[in-house]
């Protein structure tokens, strides 16, 4: 019998008290005793922000062995995650990416698992090209038979050696796993203009992360449809993921695993949570209300359990909806508001 | 600069200038009658209005000042002027900066804010100088529209102007200020809160980042001091309300600063030092970033990502004034709210 979620989580925050100083400051600040947490929503939040200004780790500098950084600053800072044991990350991102991606693969099943994002190489300070590299390396084709699996190097997206790749498996009707950034998908979208580009049939694709101006930005259910199309396979086949560099879980849209799973609708994987909180207040919402995600991810193990994202989520039957980032204040006067910062 | 502007000479440019500073005086002698009513639309505190009557209106600027004023001004047949809400007073300097630059100006207060512009354009009492009858800037046919706000108000506006209408933005922005190794960090704080305080930092001019030159000791005294501070002038000035929004985003502040540093939370201010020069910029609403740097190359480095949105700089020592971003409006602590009335605020 597994321990219960609270038993963990209050395990985990006690752990980082004792060890995160930041952990423990905040929960001075907050008057809060570690000790005598009893359930995991006890324990404050580390807000994203946190790992741009300060270390959030258990353990001594040095003893990393792996460090994500996000791809976005905020004035120049990059919000950073080190891992002392990246084992656990690696454990968790792979046992859900399967759930939701390739549980109808059977093991050492030859499916070409192809990259719309650097390689881990070519950006070892991502934790989605980690992430990905993973994919490749477990559920694509063993190494010695492998093809070329990344098709992004820096900012150019190579389209024809995809085109090629996705050529190979269509002779060899093998279905693809087509994994991405949304602004690497709109830059495909908008090379293939009105092309088709048809993927064999039981292909998969991925899609993550929101386009940082890193492209043109493009609705979420426009985006699903418009790859749907091009790629001549079922809105339900194109899967939603959501992570942070700041966590070591992620979350899916369970279509391709439910034939009964909505779009839009993420599912956690059971050891991490996301509960909408009032971003005052820091507390619950009521169910089916709007608010901003606590990520309670019990995979955090050196860093910090809960983390206080900015992003606006509802949870709903089987899950929660991703509802975009929380506004920034709306302006009254000259004074600059900080997403006008972060937008130049 | 030219000495005539469509048709006006400078002196007779500075007195139509002078001429809505008088109003803005008989405005702020009859303020009795607007308080309450610039308090519903602001949402600063009674107090808070009235200190913004009493020493942030520009109600004596100097002959120098006006020249200055309208020297820097640019000659255009007709203005027309696009406020912000949240610093009611800034409609003097507006219309002072469009009066010197046209003969004729017309004038869109804000929806949400509109009392004082509205009281100063009917105590000036001068048809050369009205309210818009329309708010569709594409009806503006020639001249210059002044539009305060943000870039993307300014893109806004500029996207539907007629060709051959001058659009001239005054952006949003932040103040710095910067305390020396050597100040008295009580009494700098306490200027710092007196540029804190006021329109409850919704203004370009106040502060929301201070560097301290010195160590993290030095810098989180400061913190503790400024804190100290802005708790004696909430006292005296309470803060007015803040929007859901701003509450959720100084929560957050608050969040990040309790990890990284030390916060000082109050029901009226925030005040957060981080530790190893880290900068992150609060959400206005008395809320105020304290950080360490070790001398003034560091000051200018640690600012060096907010350089673009800094419209003012103040300072205790005239020697750090070299770490000010350019053309960033340098003062003395405790006067970064109350620039002479000399130009635009915003000199960017």
């Amino acid at each position: 019998m597994p321990e219960p979620f609270d038993a963990l989580a209050t395990d985990l925050a006690r752990f980082q008290a004792a060890h995160v100083p930041g952990y423990a400051r905040l929960c001075h600040a907050r008057g809060l005793d570690a000790r005598a947490f009893s359930r995991a929503g006890d324990a404050p939040a580390v807000p994203t922000d946190a790992f741009k200004l300060s270390r959030v780790a258990a353990f001594a500098e040095g003893e990393a062995r792996a460090t994500f950084r996000t791809s976005g600053t905020t004035l120049g800072a990059r919000g950073t995650h080190e891992m002392r044991d990246p084992t656990t990350y690696d454990e968790a991102a792979l046992a859900f990416g399967r759930w939701a991606l390739a549980s109808d693969l059977e093991p050492g099943h030859a499916t070409p698992v192809l990259v719309l994002a650097p390689s881990p190489d070519g950006a070892p300070d991502s934790s989605l090209s980690h992430m990905l590299g993973l994919f490749v390396d477990r559920f694509g084709e063993p190494a010695s038979a492998r093809g070329q699996s990344y098709f992004v190097e820096g900012d150019v997206l190579d389209v024809a050696s995809l085109d090629e790749r996705v050529a190979r498996a269509l002779l060899e009707d093998l279905p693809v796993m087509l994994l991405g950034t949304s602004f690497a998908f709109v830059h495909l979208l908008d090379a293939l203009g009105e092309a088709p580009f048809r993927l064999p049939s039981g292909s998969r694709v991925m899609q993550t992360g929101g386009f940082k101006g890193r492209s043109r930005e493009v609705e979420a259910s426009a985006l699903r449809r418009d790859l749907a199309a091009a790629f001549d396979v079922s809105e339900r086949r194109i899967v939603g993921e959501y992570g942070m560099t700041e966590l070591s879980s992620q979350f899916y849209e369970g279509t391709l695993r439910s034939p009964s799973a909505p779009i839009g609708v993420y599912v956690e994987p059971p050891w991490a949570r996301v509960v909408p909180v009032d971003p005052e207040t820091l507390m619950p919402v009521a169910t089916g209300e709007v608010g901003i995600a606590r990520i309670e991810d019990l995979m955090n193990v050196d860093s910090a359990f809960a983390v206080l994202a900015a992003d606006r989520v509802r949870r709903v039957p089987g899950g929660f909806e991703l509802l975009g980032r929380a506004p920034g204040a709306p302006p009254r006067g000259c004074s600059i508001a900080i997403d006008e910062m972060l937008a130049s | 600069m030219s000495i005539l502007a469509i048709g006006r000479t400078a002196s007779a440019r500075v007195s139509d200038v002078r001429a809505l500073v008088l109003a803005a005086r008989s405005v702020a002698a009859a303020q009795a009658r607007l308080v309450p009513e610039v308090v519903r639309t602001t949402g600063l505190s009674e107090e808070g209005v009235r200190l913004a009557f009493a020493h942030h209106l520009e109600l004596y600027p100097t002959e120098a000042e006006l020249l200055s004023l309208v020297a820097g001004a640019s000659e255009a047949s007709r203005v027309h002027v696009i406020l912000s809400a949240g610093v009611f007073v800034a409609a003097l300097r507006a219309l002072a900066v469009a009066r010197a630059s046209a003969p004729v100006v017309t004038v869109r207060p804000s929806v949400r804010d509109p009392v004082f512009a509205r009281a100063l354009v009917e105590a000036l009492d001068d048809p050369s100088v009205s309210l818009a009858a329309s708010r569709e800037v594409s009806s503006i046919e020639s001249g210059e529209i002044h539009v305060y706000g943000r870039d993307e108000t300014t893109a806004s506006v500029r996207s539907r102007a007629r060709a051959g209408v001058v659009v001239r933005g005054h952006g949003a922005g932040l103040g710095v200020a910067c305390v020396s190794r050597s100040a008295d960090l009580r009494r700098v704080a306490g200027e710092v809160a007196r540029d804190v305080v006021p329109f409850d930092q919704r203004g370009c001019l106040s502060p929301r980042v201070v560097v301290v030159v010195g160590d993290d000791a030095r810098a989180a005294e400061l913190g503790a001091a400024l804190h100290e501070a802005l708790l004696a002038a909430s006292a005296q000035v309470p803060r007015g309300l803040l929007s859901t929004e701003e509450r959720a985003l100084a929560t957050r502040y608050a969040e990040s600063l309790g990890f990284a540093g030390r916060v000082w939370r109050e029901p009226d201010h925030i005040v957060g030092f981080a530790p190893q020069g880290a900068l992150l910029v609060p959400p206005p609403g008395r809320h105020v970033h304290v950080l360490a740097a070790s001398d003034v190359e560091d000051v200018r480095r640690k600012l060096e990502p907010l350089a673009p949105f800094v419209v003012a700089f103040g300072t205790d020592d005239p020697l750090l004034a070299a770490a000010a971003p350019a053309r960033a409006r340098v003062s003395s602590l405790g006067a970064m709210q109350r620039p002479p009335l000399d130009g635009p605020v915003d000199l960017r």
